[in-house]
């Protein structure tokens, strides 16, 4: 299993590398390079799926020295949510090398600062300790900084320039709480010991879990983004190119979400218990707004940003209500939203390359030239609605659900979310699909061809599968959101 | 049986780096005066003489072996960890830069001897500099140094930049040392004495709070002496016009080497001599380190000329740097560990800098390096790994150093600082990419053309930038040796 765990970090770099060093005239074969190499991943994780840390709880499987006289190790593990975000990130990976159009395929550097990108994001997964954890969780802003920078849209100078601000912000306060918690660790062990089974024997109470909790979690949040925090997301999403978009939605909000779970909860429950109520607010303001903002949007892509942002809403609502329910949707509707938001970006990239706008007006009756591409639309358009017996709804009634108990009316708020949703998404299918043809640009569209329909057809059987058999993919978190709900249980009554 | 060289201490090994520059520097004098020595024997007679130099501070390893820490020449010359570890980096930064410095002297007619014998000449003083026991001993240091990197700044006499940087930097520097002679004096009319250890048993005997206010002020006017040389705020004013008006291949030497020596030297005088006082210098370092990050960053965020930027920085990192010195004997370890890589960037910075705009130029404003990828992948990439060791991202040699460092001001409980360099890490983010996005990102229609790098200088790129991302991955070697250096001091 640790090699396994390990050929998760070497393999996208390797690949990366390895696209470096091609020289430019060989340009065509970059793609079915990366393709392989994260087919190679993919399959690395199949079989983590099927190992023995696939349900449970954070294990730590290698520990290395790093600074010896410091006490300072860097730790990686597994666990049951970490296997899941890392085959979600192999296959988004995987799917966006097939789906980028030739532009993107043929450059060394996008395909390579993707593969990048697959590196720095499996090391978050797989990180043990809280340096390695901030450490990947930085190293990620470098390839999408390329990304956007390089290949994005025309105001990507802004765009790139406040995402990576807003980012190294937030990061700031990871970094002192790192610090702040090696200094703690230090009067007790001896050794600036930051990993996860020192941090939860340390059980930190009071006004230090307090603001631990604090400092970690409002640099996570940035990330999520929450209500206030999230002013850099859909500039980011509108400026960066498709997989770029893809990676942003699929994996890089999830990292803040699984930093909140992985770091902030266990680690600092009194913390949480003290702020859940603020976060949980926060949380159904940003549902209600994003789906509200996302009404008025008259760029699609900017629509299914601020749809993130609500989606992502309720995912902090399952957080901080804490039950054991609540939790376990949160995780699912991460891996979800993953899925979905991920087609929808790249749905709509497959349209910006043939008519090079993204403004809804600027279509209308796209089904009668482009059938598959509509239908398509729609079936994914339904599993970010919350569609019974799609993978929407699986993880944003179990959230609701959970959360009812606690938060009774903040929850109804949080309800209306999804009839929201239904008339941002739908309306915006309807202006764009439904109808007779406006302009006769779009007389001419050739639908999807075959290797489009390939890359968008694995997440639309994800939808699908998740959606009627959701029992599958919550046995892998059923430990791990059992573990935390009986952590927050544990400080509640202690109290 | 004494003899009397015993008695005075007199031991050659202890001063033989200063000696063999020395002498370099009269073999060189003597081929140009006498006979035409061509070229290429003026560069192997510098380069053996740097290479006999580091081998003679391996010897000085084995003497302290032996010997321990002490002192020689009537307690003028000391040898401890400090110097130790100062004579390296000197020896090494003299090493690295080389290739950039005998460069820049070739293209200086009928001047290159004179060039390399100031180079070589500060290099002796800034060597003596950081083995003084003795405060008039680090004065005439120095002074050796200094007055070499003066001449250094304006060698370039065709270019009015040059000539103002010079003259910048002769005027505000001998203002530095004048005051830093003050602070001497001050110290020896209270105290009757000139040493860095007298000074601690002075103390220790009278007792820290028996301290006469003299020798607080003294020790305050040297203390701003050295932070004139290592740029940090409020006394800045003449890095930015010095580092744009020198010519670009010497900068990198001049940079390091002056901020190098006066960082071990206040390091050794916070370890030292101010051991029972320390407490009292709290509020002034937090104020110069507060000031200098903050001040850098605020300038370096409007700067279009990147070597200014880049002198910017450097009062940034001094900042930096002299939050650890005055945060415990493990902070100083720290700050020397921020001050080996910080130094291993700069030097490949400045190479970059001279490979691009040429050995002589003066100013180099960052649309030089427009669209500088396309042709130029190589020198691109270890540019932009050099920027982000100075932002700190992790895999970089920056981000330990400044995480070693912030622990441990965490832990001596300075929330004030570790809150201000914490944001200006973040401003820094904003600077430091806009080369990068410059140089690689931005789509241009004016391309810098390819630039034909010499293998000597790639060599040496490679070496810096595999150097700054092995500090970043593999610490621990570094580390360990710096916590050598303040292992006696605990």
């Amino acid at each position: 299993m640790t090699s396994i765990m390990f050929s998760l970090l070497i393999v996208p770099l390797v690949s990366a590398l390895l696209i470096f060093i091609i020289p430019n005239a060989r340009k065509e074969i970059f793609r079915p390079i990366g393709i392989a190499f994260s087919i190679i991943t993919l399959t690395q994780c199949v079989y983590l799926l099927f190992g023995d840390y696939a349900k449970t709880e954070f294990t730590i499987l290698s520990t290395f020295e790093w600074i010896q006289s410091y006490g300072l190790n860097l730790s990686f593990g597994l666990s049951g949510m970490s296997t899941l975000l890392l085959l979600l990130s192999s296959l988004l990976v995987f799917v966006s090398l097939l789906s980028i159009g030739k532009d993107h395929a043929e450059s060394k550097g996008f395909v390579g600062s993707l593969l990048m990108l697959h590196f720095a994001i499996n090391g978050v997964f797989i990180s043990g300790d809280l340096i390695s954890l901030f450490i990947f969780f930085e190293a990620l802003l470098i390839p999408m900084y390329f990304l956007m920078g390089i290949w994005g849209g025309e105001n990507r100078r802004y765009a790139t320039i406040k995402f990576i601000l807003y980012t190294v912000f937030g990061s700031v306060f990871i970094f002192i709480g790192t610090v702040y918690t090696a200094v703690i660790s230090y009067g007790v062990n001896g050794r600036l010991a930051v990993d996860f089974e020192t941090l939860s024997s340390l059980s930190l109470l009071g006004s230090q879990s307090r603001s631990l909790f604090l400092l970690f979690t409002f640099g996570f949040l940035i990330k999520v983004p929450i209500f206030p925090l999230h002013t850099w997301l859909p500039d980011a999403h509108v400026e960066a190119p498709t997989a770029g978009s893809i990676m942003l939605a699929g994996i890089l909000l999830k990292v803040g979400a699984y930093g909140v779970l992985r770091v902030s909860i266990p680690f600092f429950t009194e913390g949480f218990l003290a702020y859940k109520n603020l976060i949980a607010v926060l949380s159904v303001i940003g549902i209600i707004y994003g789906a509200i903002v996302a009404i008025a949007q008259i760029d699609i892509k900017k629509l299914i940003a601020y749809s993130s942002v609500s989606h992502m809403g309720f995912v902090m609502l399952g957080i901080s209500a804490g039950g054991f329910l609540s939790i376990e949707g949160a995780i699912i509707q991460m891996i979800n939203h993953g899925i979905t938001a991920g087609a929808l970006f790249m749905l709509v990239g497959f349209i910006y390359e043939r008519r090079h706008t993204r403004n809804i007006s600027d279509f209308g009756g796209v089904k009668i030239t482009m059938p598959r591409y509509a239908a398509i639309f729609l079936f994914t358009s339904f599993a970010s609605i919350g569609l019974p017996g799609l993978n929407g709804f699986v993880g944003e009634f179990m959230i609701l659900m959970g959360s009812y108990n606690s938060y009774k009316v903040l929850t109804s708020f949080a309800a209306f979310g999804v009839v929201l949703a239904a008339i941002y998404m739908l309306w915006a299918y309807q202006r764009m699909f439904t109808g007779p043809i406006k302009y006769e640009e779009n007389e001419s569209l050739s639908d999807l061809n075959s290797r489009e329909t390939a890359s968008i057809a694995p997440l639309v059987l994800l939808m699908l599968f998740i959606g009627i058999y959701p029992n599958y993919i919550e046995s892998f978190v059923i430990q791990e959101a059992s573990f935390l709900s009986d952590t927050i249980a544990m400080f509640r009554d202690l109290k | 049986m004494t003899t009397v060289s015993e008695i005075l201490g007199i031991n050659y090994i202890v001063i033989a780096p200063t000696l063999a520059l020395l002498l370099t520097v009269i073999v060189l004098l003597f081929c140009t005066i006498t006979i035409s020595t061509p070229m290429y024997v003026k560069k192997y007679v510098s380069f053996v003489g740097i290479l006999l130099t580091l081998f003679t501070i391996f010897l000085k390893f084995g003497l302290f072996l032996t010997d321990g820490v002490s002192s020689y020449f009537t307690e003028k010359i000391l040898l401890d960890e400090f110097a130790l570890v100062g004579n390296v980096i000197i020896g090494m930064v003299l090493l690295f830069t080389f290739n950039s410095f005998w460069k820049t002297s070739e293209m200086i007619e009928n001047k290159t001897t004179e060039a390399l014998i100031l180079v070589l000449m500060s290099a002796s003083g800034f060597l003596l500099m950081v083995d003084a026991e003795n405060f008039i001993m680090l004065f005439i240091g120095l002074e050796i140094g200094s007055i070499s990197l003066y001449a250094l700044a304006g060698l370039n006499r065709g270019d009015q930049l040059s000539n103002e940087a010079s003259l910048k930097y002769f005027l505000l520097g001998s203002l530095a040392s004048c005051i830093f002679v003050y602070g001497i004096a001050l110290i020896y009319v209270s105290l009757s004495i000139i040493g860095v250890y007298e000074i601690s048993f002075a103390i220790s005997i009278i007792g820290p709070e028996n301290v006469p206010l003299t020798t607080f002020v003294g020790l305050i006017l040297i203390i701003v002496g050295l932070l004139f040389k290592v740029a940090a705020a409020p006394f800045q004013a003449w890095a930015p016009d010095v580092y744009q008006g020198s010519p670009t291949g010497y900068v990198g030497y001049m940079a390091t080497v002056a901020k190098a020596a006066s960082f071990i030297v206040l390091a050794r005088l916070v370890a030292v001599s101010l051991t029972f006082i320390i407490d009292q210098f709290d509020l002034f370092f937090s104020a110069v380190v507060i000031m200098s990050v903050l001040a850098g960053a605020l300038f370096a965020a409007n700067q279009s000329d990147l070597k200014r930027l880049i002198a910017y920085s450097g009062v940034i990192q001094s900042g930096f740097i002299l939050s650890g010195i005055s945060s415990g004997v493990y902070g100083i370890s720290a700050s020397t560990f921020y001050l080996i890589t910080y130094i291993i960037q700069l030097v490949g910075i400045f190479t970059v800098f001279s490979i691009i705009s040429g050995q002589l130029s003066s100013d180099f404003q960052i649309s030089n390096i427009s669209g500088l990828f396309k042709e130029n992948k190589f020198i691109t990439i270890t540019f932009s790994i050099f920027m982000l060791g100075l932002a700190g991202l992790p895999l970089t040699s920056g981000f330990v150093s400044k995480f070693i460092l912030i622990t441990n001001l965490w832990s001596y409980e300075r929330y004030i600082l570790v809150t201000v360099l914490m944001l200006t890490t973040v401003a820094g983010f904003y600077f430091y990419l806009r080369p990068i996005w410059v140089a690689a990102v931005e789509k241009t229609e004016n391309v810098v053309e390819k630039i034909q790098v010499k293998n000597s200088d790639k060599l040496l790129l490679g070496i810096m930038a595999a150097l700054t991302i092995y500090f970043g991955l593999l610490p621990n070697s570094l580390v360990n040796i710096t916590r050598w250096m303040v292992e006696g001091y605990l």
